[in-house]
């Protein structure tokens, strides 16, 4: 599962869609003026004839045309690949919507041969077809999200040592600027429902993806807010500095916590964070930091948790 | 067939565009009757003399349904004709030949066409987020069986960019491209701009270096080839022959319109860089009895500079293929030979939603009333107006002539 929009099938169109889960392009052919149609139908959209059939076809075709989309056209469409949209013009005469994978943008031209790709996108084995080059070797591929390698435990910039008791120095780290991101996660049903049994916390809109698809506002379950807020620790967030020199550091519990949007089941998450203030108090040296975590590609963070760490 | 030139414009009234985050927040009842009072004074009618209504169903805001019987009775007049257009970008120049056949069929003499396009204020129950949730997938329905839904947005296929610049790519194909010479479209129109007081970006004037260097959107597409959303709205009185004649200023007579769509998504087009506008020109002309040629100037709906080369070819302004060339070879501000989107067109006026086609409606009609102050054209008896809706998918031609 991810947010990005996944095709539902209907009654009329299910055979297209079981057909590329089994391997086949399939469409439908009328059988009175024996034209093709394309997208699934009741009736010919040649002659209005009930009497359609569908036939397996090879899925080749045409580029009819193309764009590099260098905004990607949703958040979650952003990734390592270009978003390459495409209309293909099927040797059959008609056209699909879809995008081209598996070329460079300098690679790609109006007219050349393509051959259908089936893009496995979701666990729940939904395959979009997808398209690349006649002569490019790619004729099926696994886009379901899987969890990221976690990061080493080295990994990030080297840091700044302060200490405790160089308060100017520590004051010098307040800032609006947000750090770099963290390593990503995945949330999925399964971390989800591991959540629920320890906490109790068993409604069903984290924990029945099936009601949550029919009755939620969400399209599917969503994460927790106190989940996600706790995977925090799972995150290594690049700081560029680290405090020395106390004796006890504790964590004080926080000034603010917020869950502005919701995290989907199937959400890959990422994290920054800015300190927000340092202040010399009679217990201590009070920093907040605001961590911020985000689902990977949204603007708007998931968790805004304002962290009151105390150095004793 | 068609109309026989008996309906003017007689008066409008145009927000000026601004942005969102600064422009006025009023209830779309609000502006209607506003924009209503306004296009009146300016036609120098009352509001008693109104028995006909066109106005916007869909992003209406105080109701989704019933709107006209709302907006009739906020406005607290009674009308004989009552018309929801759904036509996205081509919506005002569809209200408009409905108003003027409404007219002709002696059912009403004078209509309101109106498109409201400030924000709403917030209500204390309102979910700010919900908006931003619904501009998600751009114009596109999210319903359950909605081809849409499941053939183009689970691609990524959504909003207007990509739909615009796979067309821009497929013509660069065929025909071959010149980005110089869309980039002039852009930047004519913005010499224009600079003589309209309320156009969005009066003061900023555009050079096709700067066109040309500015962040490529989709391939071939720039960021400043693409429109920018504003908050506006407009309204227009269209009245009869009888009605024109007390009016108080030169009445805009339409004589021909033409109207034309088929499909959503222009991937479905039979050929998608031949648009739906080139029939809905031809039926314009052919009612209007005028050619291309006749028209002292055209005021092209513009989303796009890809929508603006498309539509004057389609038109017949010059040959299929031949419109990079024409427009290089022909200087298209206010001032030049070729007289085109005076008022800056919606690409430097800005777009106001689906009330931006009226910009060009507007514009059309204060050429021809003497109303255009200092970017007014000498003469202007006939205009071309075109609308288009979705990805050039929806697309109007009206053929407005000074009485």
């Amino acid at each position: 599962m991810s947010n990005k929009p996944m095709p539902l099938a209907t009654p009329i169109s299910a055979p297209f869609w079981n057909g590329l889960k089994e391997g086949r392009v399939q469409l439908q052919q009328c059988n009175s003026c024996q034209q093709w149609t394309f997208y699934p139908r009741r009736h010919c959209s040649h002659c209005l004839s009930h009497d359609l059939s569908w036939k397996e076809v090879s899925g080749a075709g045409t580029l009819y045309t193309f764009t590099v989309a260098r905004i990607p056209t949703l958040p979650e469409f952003a990734g390592a690949e270009p978003q390459i949209l495409a209309v293909v013009e099927l040797e059959q005469g008609v056209r699909m919507n879809t995008t081209l994978v598996g070329l460079a943008p300098d690679d790609i031209r109006v007219g050349m041969a393509v051959k259908p790709v089936r893009a496995r996108v979701s666990e729940d084995g939904t395959v979009l077809l997808r398209y690349t080059g006649a002569d490019v070797d790619l004729v099926e591929r696994d886009e379901v999200p899987k969890a990221p390698p976690a990061p080493a435990a080295d990994a990030g910039p080297a840091r700044t040592r302060i200490d405790v008791k160089d308060i100017d120095a520590l004051k010098a780290l307040v800032s609006d600027q947000f750090s770099d991101w963290s390593n990503q996660i995945l949330v999925d049903q399964a971390l989800i429902d591991d959540f629920a049994r320890l906490s109790g916390d068993d409604y069903w809109i984290h924990t029945d993806p099936e009601r949550a698809r029919k009755e939620g506002p969400f399209g599917g379950t969503i994460a927790h807010g106190a989940l996600v807020q706790v995977l925090m620790s799972r995150m290594q967030v690049p700081l560029s500095f680290e405090v020395t020199g106390f004796t006890n550091m504790v964590n004080y519990g926080s000034e603010r916590l917020r869950f502005p949007s919701p995290v989907p089941a199937g959400s890959l998450l990422h994290s920054r964070v800015r300190v927000k203030s340092v202040e010399v108090l009679p217990r201590g040296t009070q920093m907040i930091m605001e961590f911020n975590i985000h689902v990977v590609g949204q603007d708007r963070p998931a968790v805004i948790n304002d962290l009151v760490i105390l150095y004793m | 067939m068609g109309l026989k030139g008996q309906a003017a414009i007689v008066g409008a009234a145009q927000y000026k565009p601004e942005k969102y985050s600064t422009a006025p927040q009023m209830f779309h009842l609000e502006q209607v009757a506003d924009l209503a009072a306004r296009a009146l004074a300016d036609a120098g009618l009352k509001a008693s003399d109104i028995d006909g209504l066109c106005i916007n169903g869909p992003h209406f805001h105080e109701a989704s349904s019933f709107v006209p019987a709302m907006a009739a009775e906020y406005l607290g007049i009674g009308v004989n004709f009552a018309e929801v257009v759904d036509l996205g970008g081509t919506t005002a120049v569809g209200m408009i030949w409905r108003a003027a056949a409404a007219i002709e069929l002696g059912i009403c003499q004078a209509v309101l066409c109106v498109i409201p396009q400030r924000m709403a204020p917030f209500g204390p129950d309102d979910d700010p987020s919900a908006m931003a949730r619904a501009m998600r997938f751009g114009g596109h329905s999210t319903q359950y069986g909605a081809p849409e839904a499941e053939f183009d947005l689970p691609y990524g296929h959504m909003g207007q960019n990509t739909g615009y610049a796979m067309i821009a790519q497929r013509y660069a194909a065929q025909y071959g491209y010149d980005q110089s010479a869309m980039a002039k479209i852009a930047v004519d129109q913005r010499t224009s701009a600079q003589a309209h007081p309320d156009a969005i970006f009066r003061g900023q004037t555009l050079s096709i270096d700067d066109v040309l260097n500015s962040r490529m959107v989709a391939d071939p597409l720039h960021v400043l080839e693409i429109v920018m959303p504003v908050a506006g709205g407009a309204a227009v009185i269209v009245a009869s022959r009888e009605l024109a004649e007390r009016s108080k200023g030169r009445p805009a007579f339409v004589t021909g319109f033409g109207e034309r769509l088929g499909y959503k998504s222009p991937s479905y087009a039979q050929d998608m860089t031949e648009t739906p506008l080139a029939a809905a020109a031809r039926t314009a002309f052919a009612m209007a009895g005028a050619t291309p040629a006749d028209m002292h100037a055209a005021q092209v709906y513009d989303c796009y500079t890809i929508t603006v080369l498309l539509s004057l070819e389609d038109a017949g302004f010059c040959a299929k293929g031949e419109g990079m060339r024409f427009v290089m070879e022909n200087d298209l501000t206010f001032k030049g030979n070729f007289p085109m989107n005076t008022h800056g067109g919606q690409l430097s006026f800005g777009q106001a939603g689906s009330a931006g086609g009226f910009s060009q409606v507007v514009e059309a009609y204060q050429q021809i009333a003497g109303k255009a102050g200092d970017r007014q054209l000498r003469v202007c008896d006939q205009v071309f107006v075109s609308g288009t809706g979705g990805v050039m998918s929806e697309q109007g031609v009206l053929i407005l002539q000074g009485a």
